[in-house]
């Protein structure tokens, strides 16, 4: 029954990815303005754009383009980026560890703070501290990110100058300081390419994980240093959002009737908030998360634009102004299948909490 | 609240049910909620900002100070009140980069702010409305694509998505409008087929269809007015989201276009002074998050207070 | 259910058919009339093969070039061939004699410029890959220049280590670290906070932060760049002298450079900056007359004004530091000096450009240009040689000095002919030249010769950071690549010329060319034949020796498009083809 529902959960999302892969490649394509002059500035002659457009194969029929780029996809291959002359794929292997170390870093944040303040407001239900909290999380979730952004570089990387406060404005590390992938300070040898090789250079320019590993503690103290202003920025809105969820849910839980049966038994309601209470609001709780890491990419545009961060959102940004339809192409799908994939996720996760789903 | 008052608001509740309507009573516990007041009377003077810009502000917001007074260009506040001196002319909110009052130009952008969040989500609430209602009252082939369709738009994440299709359509704030727009009818849509779905077998909608009733009838007659309470909710938040949207696309420089008063681009073009002028960038990204602030709260106060398991929870 | 999946599967197959005919026709590939027409489902393949006459098959240039390791020649000059140069001959290992078709005075600012660096052959040969050069060519450049690239993190940063061997003064500093950011406040930010030890172009409204700061300094980049407002004079009501000239006196320019340009800045009083020769012979630009102005457009028969539209990109350029301040400034003084109704329009850049060049906007436009060499011939013979279409039809009374001017090598002697072409774009406006805008680049205060090139070409090595061994650099954005021969964009530009030198160098903050790689390069008579002495005992970073067959493989890679090795990273080599002339004819 369960596998079965997997299988057609699976088998649904297959017109969703091909029409995620429609969607990208016509929207790359009907981007107005040609890429030639986007990525080789204002003094290109006619001539030599006429030049670069045979040179990408460009001016091949959209239906032929159409297949060729299926056909790579389908053999797992994301083309060249125009401007760079380069495989999407290794560009993919640098921008994305910088995206997904800021990701993690504010959701980590959001959930280290947002969790305990839902569920302490739920549990100190109409005191002051429920009311700072939930104005508070109203704040965080109207607040632009972009603002929020600038307004702390402001405060951290100015007013706070000459304190031990001062945070660095943008940039992920600070030069000089040495970042040896773990796989050298080893002295593993990697074969030239391939997964394994793939693999080990993603995880090498994970920063933080990379310090752990190496034992380089100057480059985890400078890396979270960089990290903490853009992570705080990007999660402020998840934070807000998960501390609303905690709340209502815990709420909701605190109302049963086993609370109050476990409260009557005699229990410390320390215990019953931990044990028995928090448990049970976790599921909501795990959805909003889920699908907040997802948003996330969204405001990462805006939050690796104001800190200099060269991640995924602001490459693919630049691709789309500079009409590199290869990123474009590639980092889209790439999103938007872990967005299909993190919804599968969620649905399975409550297939296998509430049964009566899988007979829907 | 404790258990007696709570038996008392139940109680009062359950006897006004018979006297009143549902509207009524939504607008009473509407007002009971403290957050939701607060959201009231800030859009309520958003509006009235909106509303009367034209006679409050002291400036045309599009006129450039050069010449005319003695200011100079990022200029920060001078207010009277607060020690600026007497012979100096007062901006509460300082100049901008192009030498204009900024006051004048934060209370227009209160009109465009509201037009952008009601605009795009009243075409998102009728697209989706009309998909969602399609897709959920005949099932079948028509629910698949449509729902399937919505699944690829929601695949994307929302900003990313709005800036390619504003990339389409060229830059402006008609066309981010209308990105934005797009973006955010897939969750419209859900809302209405799932109120569609729920009711659809219902005894009043067959005994509709049994009396003859054609399909419009039962949709719009039966069905639909269903729909609307999840409707307003997600509406009522889904502007707040809008107008955040329309802030950023601006701010790419991608939305409403110079010399606009729109504070998403108000607060772009002066991003690179923050540490010089931050009153540039600080003012508009407050007003930005007041007016959204407040329709967070006021869409938060409606969903407890037409949510009837939620009553009794606050 | 699987009936239902098929069913749905084939819906969007049909769809993304119906989708991408449209697009088809958008690219205006000629309909495919002679396509069978077959019901529209039975062909959902994943690969379409397109009718045979759906394309029109382009006809590749033919190459006409000979090349042996020591020499490089095409058979003729003309008859097809519009190149410059003729033939590229190593005489001896020292000596390379470079034979052009027609006289250029320019030559030697042309030969300086740093797409033209010398590579090592065998690196050259090495390096090609099948359709452009290998990564390791893209990204670790040889050459013979004071530092060498030792790694290039992307998205981060390049690193750059003293070269042990170089020929000239040693570098400064052990080690050149290039970082970039496209935001100037998080730039200055970063200088203040001491983690980068200069920066390129700060905001110009923190000039005066960065002056009044004690541990800062700013050095102003003079300005070799004009910003100008255009007119297509195709369109009505710009068809009309008068309109144009009315234009021209009635925007207050000062008031423009005043408010929204930088120190440094200045009003144009010619269309190229006078620190050019022959740039500024001739009359000066209109005064600011805003009655007179008013006068002649009514005259023109504008009493009222009219309505018409403002065009620009959004998008930061030397010469125009603020773009949308500097549109809503001219906007509001076209209102209120000439009653003119402007609607801004926000292009993208590409568009932008591509509709201005081809004189297709039928508004004002907002546009400029920045020097690739410091030559006259640089800025006039572009806008306004006879085949111009960007400003509409150039007058012959404009474009025949020009094209006379571009054959004298004495300034002296070409002052006449320039001063009569300058009078005549003063008279007949075909844009109005604003200003010639400053920039700067700002350094920490201990920083000792710092530099600010008016070409942005900033050789580091000459610039010592306060005696620290790591000089931290940081500019706009990350280098395309590093592999400049095939190059365009300004920052990878400068990236490059820390790493390779080509025949010549410009003077460090200055336009005047100095011998690098050669000694010398003296000219004939008139000026076709430059016989250049290489420069002896240099090595390249590869340990190589400097010789004259690689200055012919230099160019063989560049020019000659039948090569091999004539391949790149866009593989357009738009400076070899636009300074030189690529060795082609077209074919057919």
């Amino acid at each position: 029954m369960m596998i079965q529902y997997i299988l057609r959960r699976i088998l649904t999302s297959i017109p969703v990815l091909f029409g995620i892969l429609l969607v990208t490649f016509a929207l790359a394509r009907l981007i107005p303005g040609d890429p030639c002059r986007a990525i080789l500035g204002e003094k290109a002659t006619d001539a030599v754009c006429d030049r670069f457009i045979r040179e990408k194969g460009l001016d091949k029929p959209i239906m032929t383009q159409f297949g060729i780029y299926i056909g790579e996809i389908a053999r797992g291959d994301f083309g060249n980026s125009i401007r760079y002359s380069l495989p999407v794929t290794r560009l993919l292997e640098e921008r994305l560890p910088t995206t997904v170390e800021l990701s993690f870093a504010a959701l980590l944040i959001a959930m280290l703070v947002g969790i305990p303040l839902g569920v302490i407001s739920a549990v100190k239900h109409n005191s002051w501290v429920d009311v700072v909290t939930m104005i508070w999380a109203n704040t965080g979730v109207s607040m632009p990110v972009f603002w929020l952004g600038l307004m702390l570089a402001y405060v951290f990387s100015l007013l706070l100058k000459d304190t031990p406060f001062w945070l660095p404005p943008s940039g992920r590390v600070s030069p000089g300081i040495p970042d040896d992938p773990f796989f050298e300070v080893w002295k593993l040898t990697l074969p030239e390419t391939g997964f394994v090789t793939t693999l080990c250079n993603f995880i090498s320019r994970l920063n933080i994980l990379n310090a752990l590993l190496t034992g380089n503690w100057e480059l985890l103290k400078d890396s979270i240093q960089h990290l903490i202003l853009p992570a705080v920025a990007l999660g402020t809105i998840p934070m807000a959002l998960i501390a609303r969820m905690a709340r209502s849910s815990m709420l909701d839980v605190l109302g049963q009737d086993y609370i109050r049966t476990a409260r009557a038994k005699g229990l410390k309601n320390g215990r019953v908030i931990v044990k028995h209470a928090f448990r049970n609001s976790l599921l909501p709780l795990v959805t909003v998360i889920g699908l907040s890491l997802g948003s996330l990419l969204g405001g990462a545009v805006l939050t690796e634009t104001i800190f200099g961060l060269s991640g995924v959102g602001r490459i693919l940004y630049d691709a789309i102004t500079a009409r590199d339809y290869g990123i474009v192409q590639a980092f889209t799908v790439v999103i938007a299948v872990f967005f299909v994939a993190l919804n599968l996720l969620v649905d399975i996760s409550y297939a296998y909490l509430d049964p009566r789903i899988r007979l829907d | 609240m404790d258990q007696e008052n709570k038996l008392q608001t139940l109680d009062a509740e359950g006897l006004s049910l018979k006297s009143v309507s549902l509207w009524q009573v939504t607008w009473r516990r509407l007002f009971r909620r403290r957050s939701a007041v607060i959201g009231m009377v800030i859009l309520g003077v958003m509006v009235l900002i909106a509303l009367t810009a034209q006679w409050i502000a002291p400036y045309d917001p599009l006129k450039v100070l050069i010449g005319v007074e003695d200011v100079k260009r990022r200029e920060p506040p001078c207010i009277h009140l607060l020690g600026c001196p007497a012979d100096k002319p007062q901006h509460i909110a300082g100049i901008d980069g192009n030498v204009r009052d900024e006051f004048s130009r934060l209370l227009y952008g209160t009109r465009l702010s509201l037009m952008v969040g009601f605009s795009t989500v009243t075409f998102a609430i009728i697209i989706g409305t009309v998909l969602g209602a399609l897709s959920g009252y005949f099932g079948g082939w028509i629910d698949n694509i449509i729902m399937r369709t919505m699944d690829v738009l929601l695949a994307f994440p929302s900003l990313l998505l709005a800036i390619a299709i504003v990339t389409v359509l060229g830059p402006g704030l008609i066309n981010a409008l209308l990105a934005i727009g797009i973006v955010s009818i897939p969750s419209y849509a859900r809302v209405v087929r799932a109120s569609v779905l729920s009711v659809r077998e219902m005894d009043y909608v067959s005994a509709t269809r049994a009396l003859g009733g054609s399909n419009m009838q039962i949709l719009f007659r039966r069905i639909l007015p269903n729909a609307l309470t999840p409707l307003i909710v997600q509406g009522t938040l889904g502007i707040a989201t809008a107008i955040l949207d329309a802030a950023a696309l601006s701010f790419l420089g991608l939305g409403a276009q110079p010399p606009t008063p729109e504070w998403g681009s108000m607060l772009g073009s002066e991003r690179n002074q923050v540490f010089t002028a931050p009153h540039l960038v600080f003012l508009p990204g407050f007003a930005i998050m007041l007016t959204v602030l407040a329709f967070n709260l006021l869409g938060d106060g409606l969903r407890d207070a037409l949510d009837p398991r939620l009553a009794h929870v606050s | 259910m699987n009936k239902k999946l098929f069913a749905l599967l084939s819906v969007i197959m049909i769809a993304s058919m119906a989708l991408a005919a449209c697009g088809g026709q958008k690219t205006e590939v000629p309909a495919a009339t002679d396509e069978p027409t077959t019901a529209p489902t039975d062909a959902p393949t994943a690969e379409p093969t397109a009718p045979p006459t759906a394309e029109p098959t382009p006809i590749p240039d033919v190459p006409i070039a000979t090349y042996d390791g020591t020499s490089l020649s095409v058979a003729e000059c003309g008859n097809g061939y519009t190149g410059f140069i003729k033939s590229v001959v190593a005489q001896d290992a020292n000596t390379v004699v470079f034979t052009l078709c027609k006289s250029d005075p320019a030559f030697l600012s042309k030969i300086a410029f740093s797409p033209f660096s010398i590579y090592p052959q065998e690196w050259i040969e090495s390096t090609a890959g099948d359709e452009t050069r290998t990564s390791e060519g893209l990204e670790h450049p040889v050459g013979t220049g004071p530092y060498m690239v030792s790694e290039w993190k992307r998205g981060e940063s390049v690193t750059f280590t003293a070269n042990p061997d170089y020929w000239g003064e040693a570098p400064a500093a052990e080690t050149l670290v290039f970082r970039w950011s496209s935001e100037s406040a998080a730039r200055l930010l970063e200088l203040q906070a001491g983690t980068i030890d200069g920066f390129d172009n700060p905001g110009p409204d923190d000039f005066a932060t960065i002056q009044a700061d004690s541990t800062l300094q700013l050095s102003l980049r003079p300005a070799l760049n004009v910003f100008y407002i255009g007119m297509t004079n195709t369109f009505a009501p710009f068809d009309n002298v008068k309109v144009r000239q009315a234009i021209a006196q009635g925007i207050d320019r000062q008031r423009i450079v005043d408010t929204f340009y930088p120190v440094g800045s200045e009003v144009a009083s010619h269309f190229t900056p006078c620190s050019i020769p022959n740039a500024c012979d001739g009359d000066a630009w209109y005064d600011f007359d805003p009655a007179a102005a008013k006068a002649l457009l009514a005259e023109a028969g504008f009493p009222d004004g009219f309505a018409t539209k403002l065009y620009f990109r959004d998008v930061v350029r030397g010469y125009l530091p603020q773009v949308s301040s500097v549109a809503q400034d001219i906007q509001s003084q076209l209102k209120e000096n000439l009653n003119i109704d402007a609607e801004i329009v926000v292009m993208e850049s590409g568009a932008f450009i591509e509709e201005s060049g081809a004189g297709r906007l039928d508004g004002l436009y907002l546009l400029g240009w920045g020097a690739d060499y410091p030559h006259i011939t640089n800025f006039l013979d572009y806008h306004f040689g006879q085949a111009t279409q960007q400003f509409g039809a150039i007058p012959a009374a404009i474009y025949e000095p020009i094209a006379l001017g571009a054959t004298i090598a004495d300034p002296a002697e070409a002052a006449p002919v320039y001063t009569e072409a300058n009078n005549a774009i003063r008279e007949l406006v075909p844009m109005i030249p604003i200003a010639h805008g400053g920039s700067a680049v700002a350094y920490r205060a201990d920083v000792v010769n710092p530099q600010a090139s008016p070409l942005t070409s900033e050789s580091f090595f000459a610039t010592d950071p306060g005696g620290r061994d790591v000089f931290v650099w940081m500019q706009n954005a990350e280098p395309i690549s590093m592999f400049c021969a095939d190059e365009t964009d300004g920052e990878s530009l400068r990236a490059c010329e820390q790493v390779t030198e080509a025949l010549y160098s410009y003077e460090i903050n200055g336009t005047a060319t100095h011998p690098a790689l050669a000694e010398s390069c003296t000219p004939n008579e008139d000026l076709t034949v430059w016989t250049c002495a290489l420069r002896q005992g240099v090595t390249f970073h590869d340990g190589s020796t400097f010789d004259a067959a690689d200055v012919v493989a230099t160019f063989n890679m560049g020019l000659n498009i039948g090569s091999p090795f004539h391949v790149g990273n866009t593989n357009l080599w738009e400076y070899y083809d636009y300074l030189w002339g690529l060795m082609k004819k077209p074919g057919g």
